[in-house]
């Protein structure tokens, strides 16, 4: 556990959140299950978005909401879900944690390896941050890009278009690890293809099926840069065969 | 600050941390079900019910929990009662140590109460959470579906043992596989074992009831008034000297009792591996050094009134370090030039310490060259297996206090407490009469705890303060600074004749014992004994340097040796054959020993004298029919489908199946020792007190079971005591395959000499002959049919008459160690495009000769079968280029979970061994010893690539594959 959290907020309303969040020594938390599990960083205060009624899975004018302290478990029971995100969300990690997890706490927490975020930056997710006096949206990607889009703000929901339809793929040591590669096509109801891909740069990305030779993969244990170049190529092929078709992104 | 939480019903006022966990804040409050696996969150012994939903109680704040209904598993049930879903637990064996079972039953009853009636897929993602070393999962699974039907009012599945008819000798199969009970336990009978009335059946466990309610019965829950926490510093470099330690810093803080180190503690040389006396050199540990061999050997210790304020401390210990070059591959280890890891003057014992290395070993049987020139054939391959952890789900723990006698008690969750406590003495200084060790419940252990590792510490510190000291190491720690197994580069050469038999075979070996020696002698002596005793052949040689390096340091890991040893064996066996084209099973049935072969490489390994006793001979197999057995339940006919391997649908998909044999021993025989007494009480049930430290093995019930069986009561007539060295024989400890038979032939000589004494008061008090008495039904049974009960011969014996205590005390050692014999099968999917490789089912059948409990031995073979998948499949210890460890968590470091496995089926095999009692082997190591070689096949036999290096990871298969 960690021995950094010095202080403890539960705001009742998103003003008074974000006014913490200002703070310089403000960590959000959405379940908690990655700040309390990665001691040693900075003294910091938490600021506990759990009464903020931000929770809720709706469709709304075309496209999907998942509200930031949605858990993940209620991602992947939830029948109003598209079947590929359900199934990353429960692939996101084992039932103890996605009991606890968020959607805004994976997006907060950017795991290079998030099966859920590479589907919903499959699926053009949007994200909708408040800060003080001010609400925005900004696409998945863009604040992968620049994580400072959310320095003294709050997640406050996660929309998708629906009419999508989205296939994932992925190799792993195991059937339940955390893919070494995946790879998530989406087409739209329009018929465009986007595909996402984890394990082949510090942040899943999206790609341009064309273009994957100009990946430059990290390496680890796992899988070496060419090693994980050569699954990328495999795992795009296989899933936007999956949605019928490989027109570019 | 202050909060309310709502704990199983209750407003609790709590005072706490805003960093505290709601574990700590949980266990703080009395809920000692709520148990420590790591702090990520994702070993789940920490699970609890927040609002109905399983949460991990290690990753959330106790803050965040307030306002919540918060259940634990003391919730479930008053005393004197069970939960239905712990009922269930109990019925099915699903319940080995226990650890973490509490999580379990809490993630089943989350889960029922939503969904009534739910599918196996359903139940598997419920337990996902709840990471398991010890079962499998098969049992904790079927486990929920039973309660399942049960709370729907439904007749649950059968949990009976299912006879399987013998298939040696019939031709044809006569059973039935379909609609066999996934966990009725399978056992395949032999017309020579006697009938009895409680050996061989499927006994509940008699510490179950505890366990499944999550009763404080482990380490940790003792919970003494003033006890300090003790925190260890490791060291940041592979190789270094101690140039200076200052502690003034950390020792001026407040709250900081104790800092010991190099310059405070006496320099007493030891080997920490937990082995009879005298422990086999070399002795090349101090408490602590003024060199450092490894990233995350001791630098100095701590102890404090709280855990920051240790960890405060550590951070405020000022150490100068000379770095040296470090060495971290066995075979450059040992070349000229290397940096030398032991230069100390005062070690012992290590055979060419300027090459470090630490022993060499050699044994042969004939000459092997003379084999080879015979030969029709000389096949030679290298492999190479690696370093894995046995990650018990409890970490190691300790906690020692000074008695009211000023006698030093310590606490420890160890295999070994008597070797304990005669290792410690010296290091202390305390005479042994001066030290008690208490081995209370054990979460796992595998080997791990066959080590003197934390109780010199724990001790110290108690020393230097007068006070109670806990030392309890943390998942990373547990990775880094305990033990695992050893890494062996293994070149194995096998010359065979034209009929397909063995000329000679010969296995040279280079060993990585890591920074020090413990158990690095025997490791791997038992991998020659293991490597070159499964077949028969005129010429035998092994030869194996075991080198010092600066990796963290290997010990005992269940099998000890052998799963090292039967990866290349059995994967060299498969390439000769399909080398010189003959079936797999075939070729090695040709050569595979059985009744009446000598274990000839034996004697030159330590194991059976041949100028006190002879050869040892082999007395019981039934390997041919663990192998028909298992190639009945494989399906190893499927090898010729072509439609089977290759799947119309799935076409980067090829399918295969594997075979291994697996042979081990049991026990170390002339050394394994093991005590035990038994007397009776007034109401005719008994005390056992024995040595032998279940590891959550079971190992309690089955000596019960041998108790039981000789003095005609219940297992729970029978209350077992296991293990404290005031109290209890002596044992040598849960090791090397030897707690049955050789602990329970003592239990059962103590029993029958108890037995004799009661027939002698039943015979006066029914006037009828000694010799004509039966015990059974917890009564004394003359020949006319009138019968006393053994509550009226305790109370005669205790009260009335010729007053005695009927008891008896025994001990055993054996001669002898027969093999248990494994067919083991795997069957697996390749994705030949990346290389992904998933492990769809595992078949072992075994001979343990009589198996005492099927139940929980076949739980020993399920999550055997999983821990040794590990071993093939994704477990590795990864180093950087520094000697650091870089995955020390789940996840990066990957064990199976619930929602993920492979199909699961043991089948026992039963033969009588008549040097074991009632006829028993051993069970608990064999398991680990096919599964790699057998996937390995699977792969070979799917691709038509043979990979001869594990863990069978997809970047190795798929680079494999691009071969030509």
């Amino acid at each position: 556990m960690s021995d950094v959290i010095t202080g403890y907020y539960r705001p009742l309303t998103l003003d008074e959140a974000l006014e913490l969040a200002a703070r310089a020594d403000a960590v959000v938390l959405g379940g908690g299950t990655v700040v309390n599990a990665h001691p040693g960083r900075p003294r910091v205060v938490a600021v506990d978005l759990q009464a903020l009624d931000l929770d809720g899975i709706a469709a709304e004018a075309g496209r999907l909401r998942l509200g930031a302290t949605t858990r993940l478990q209620d991602v992947a029971d939830s029948g109003l879900v598209p079947d590929v995100l359900r199934e990353l969300a429960r692939a996101e990690a084992p039932n103890t944690i996605r009991n606890a997890a968020t959607v805004g706490g994976t997006i907060g927490a950017a795991d290079p390896g998030s099966p859920l975020l590479t589907g919903l930056l499959a699926c053009a997710a949007t994200v909708a941050v408040a800060r003080a006096g001010a609400r925005a949206e900004h696409p998945l990607e863009a604040i992968l890009d620049d994580r400072r889009l959310l320095d003294g703000s709050i997640i406050t929901a996660v929309t998708v278009p629906v009419g999508g339809r989205a296939v994932a793929q992925g190799t792993a040591r195991t059937p339940a690890d955390s893919p070494i590669v995946m790879a998530v096509a989406c087409r739209d109801a329009d018929g465009a293809v986007r595909v996402a891909v984890s394990g082949v740069a510090s942040r899943p990305v999206l790609v341009d099926p064309q273009r994957l030779a100009e990946l430059d993969p990290p390496a680890d244990f796992r899988g070496s840069a060419s090693y994980r170049s050569h699954l990328a190529g495999v795992l795009v092929a296989r899933a936007l065969a999956g949605v019928g078709g490989s027109e570019r992104a | 600050m202050t909060l309310t939480l709502t704990i199983n019903g209750t407003s609790r006022t709590i005072t706490c941390e805003p960093h505290e966990s709601l574990r700590t804040v949980l266990r703080r409050a009395g809920c000692y079900s709520v148990r420590y696996g790591s702090d990520t969150g994702e070993t789940g012994a920490a699970a609890v019910l927040v609002d109905g939903r399983l949460v991990s109680a290690d990753v959330m704040l106790a803050v965040q929990a307030e306002g919540h209904r918060i259940e634990t598993i003391e919730g479930l049930s008053v005393p004197g009662t069970l939960h239905p879903i712990q009922q269930a637990f109990i019925d099915t064996g699903a319940i080995q140590s226990g650890y973490s079972t509490p999580a379990m039953v809490l993630a089943a009853k989350a889960l029922l109460d939503r969904n009534p009636n739910p599918t196996e897929a359903e139940v598997r993602d419920a337990l996902s959470g709840v990471l398991d070393r010890e079962t499998g999962y098969l049992r904790p699974v079927h486990a929920v579906l039973r309660a399942a039907a049960i709370l729907r009012g439904e007749e649950p599945a059968s949990v009976d043992v299912v006879h399987l008819d013998r298939l040696e000798g019939s031709g044809t199969a006569h059973h039935d596989r379909d609609g066999l009970a996934p966990l009725a336990p399978r056992v395949v009978p032999n017309s020579d074992v006697p009938a009895t009335r409680v050996v061989g059946h499927a006994e509940t466990k008699t510490d179950a009831v505890k366990l499944a309610k999550g009763n404080p019965a482990f380490t940790d829950d003792r919970d003494l008034s003033g006890t300090l926490i003790a925190k260890v510093l490791h060291s940041p470099h592979a190789h270094a000297r101690i140039v200076s330690i200052d502690d003034s810093a950390a020792r001026a803080l407040p709250g900081v009792h104790a800092v010991i180190h190099h310059g405070n503690v006496p320099r007493v040389r030891y080997a920490s591996g937990g082995q009879s006396y005298p422990n086999p050199l070399p002795h090349d540990q101090v408490s602590f050094d003024d060199k450092v061999r490894f990233v995350g050997d001791r630098v100095a210790a701590v102890a404090a009134d709280t855990e920051e304020t240790a960890q405060a401390a550590l951070d405020l210990i000022r150490v100068t370090y000379e770095p040296l070059p470090a060495v971290f591959d066995e075979n450059e280890a040992i070349r000229d030039g290397a940096p030398v890891i032991h230069d100390e003057p005062d070690m012992e014992g290590a055979h060419d310490a300027a090459h470090n290395i630490v022993h060499h070993i050699e044994a042969r049987t004939a000459d092997v060259e003379r084999g080879f020139a015979i030969a029709d054939r000389v096949i030679e391959r290298t492999y190479r297996v690696h370093q894995v952890q046995q990650t018990p789900l409890e970490p190691h723990i300790a906690i020692a206090r000074w008695d009211s006698d000023e006698r030093l008690e310590i606490t420890s969750s160890t295999q070994v407490p008597f070797h304990v406590r005669r290792m410690l003495a010296p290091l202390l200084g305390l005479p042994v009469k001066r030290i008690r060790i208490i081995k209370p419940r054990i979460g796992g252990g595998f080997g791990a705890k066959q080590e003197m590792l934390i109780e010199d510490i724990v001790g110290h510190l108690t020393m230097a303060t007068g006070r109670p000291v806990r030392l309890e190491l943390t998942r990373e720690e547990e990775f880094v600074s305990s033990r695992s197994r050893h890494p062996q580069t293994v070149t194995f050469k096998t010359g065979v004749d034209a009929n397909g038999k063995l000329t000679a075979q010969e296995m040279r070996v280079v060993a990585n014992t890591g920074a020090y020696g413990t158990h690095g002698l025997t490791v791997q002596m038992v991998t020659g004994m293991r490597g070159l005793s499964s077949y028969n052949c005129p010429a035998k040689h092994f030869e194996c340097d075991v080198a010092y390096t600066n990796i963290p340091v290997p010990g005992a890991f269940r099998g000890y040796g052998a799963p090292q040893a039967l990866f290349v064996l059995e994967a060299h066996m498969d390439d000769v054959a399909a080398e010189i084209g003959m079936d797999p099973i075939e070729f090695r049935r040709l050569n595979w020993t059985g009744v009446g072969d000598p274990l000839d490489i034996a004697p030159q390994l330590g194991e059976g004298d041949p100028e006190a006793g002879g050869m040892p001979i082999i007395a019981s197999s039934g390997l041919e029919e663990a192998v028909l057995q298992g190639e009945r339940s494989i399906r190893w006919d499927r090898r010729a489908d072509p439609g089977w391997r290759q799947p119309a649908n799935r076409p980067h998909i090829r399918r295969g199946l594997g075979f291994a044999m697996a042979m081990h021993g049991t026990a170390i025989p002339g050394l394994d020792m093991g005590g035990a007494s038994l007397k009776i009480n007034d109401d005719g049930s008994f005390n056992l007190l024995v040595g032998a430290t279940d590891l959550g093995t079971g190992s309690d019930t089955v000596l019960a079971q041998i108790a039981a069986e000789v003095v005609g009561v219940g297992v729970h007539d029978i209350l077992v005591y296991s293990s404290d060295t005031d109290l209890t024989p002596f044992d040598t400890g849960a090791y090397a395959s030897s707690t049955t038979y050789i602990s329970g032939t003592a239990v059962k000589r103590a029993a029958e000499q108890v037995r004799a004494q009661i027939v002698d008061r039943a015979a006066l008090l029914l006037g009828v002959p000694a010799e004509s008495i039966d015990l059974h039904d917890r009564a004394a049974w003359g020949p006319d049919g009138r019968c006393v009960t053994l509550a009226e011969i305790a109370l005669s014996t205790l009260h009335r008459q010729d007053q005695h205590q009927i008891m008896g005390t025994a001990s055993h050692v054996s001669p002898e160690s027969p093999p248990p014999y494994g067919a083991q099968f795997a069957e697996v999917e390749v994705d030949v495009e990346t290389g992904q490789v998933t492990v769809t089912r595992l078949v072992m059948a075994v001979d343990c000769g009589v198996p005492i409990n099927p139940v929980t031995a076949s739980g020993q073979v399920e999550g055997g079968m999983t821990q040794a998948l590990g071993y093939a499949h994704c477990e590795e210890m990864v180093y950087d280029e520094t000697g650091r460890m870089v995955n020390p968590a789940f996840g990066p470091y990957k064990i199976y979970r619930a929602d993920e496995m492979p199909e699961l089926e043991a089948i026992l095999v039963q033969t009588m061994e008549d040097s074991g009692p009632f006829g028993a082997k051993a069970i608990a190591e064999i398991p680990m010893d096919g599964v790699a070689p057998a996937v390995r096949n699977a792969i070979a036999d799917a691709t038509g690539v043979r990979i001869n290096r594990i863990p069978l990871t997809p970047e190795r298969v798929w680079r494999a594959l691009q071969v030509p």
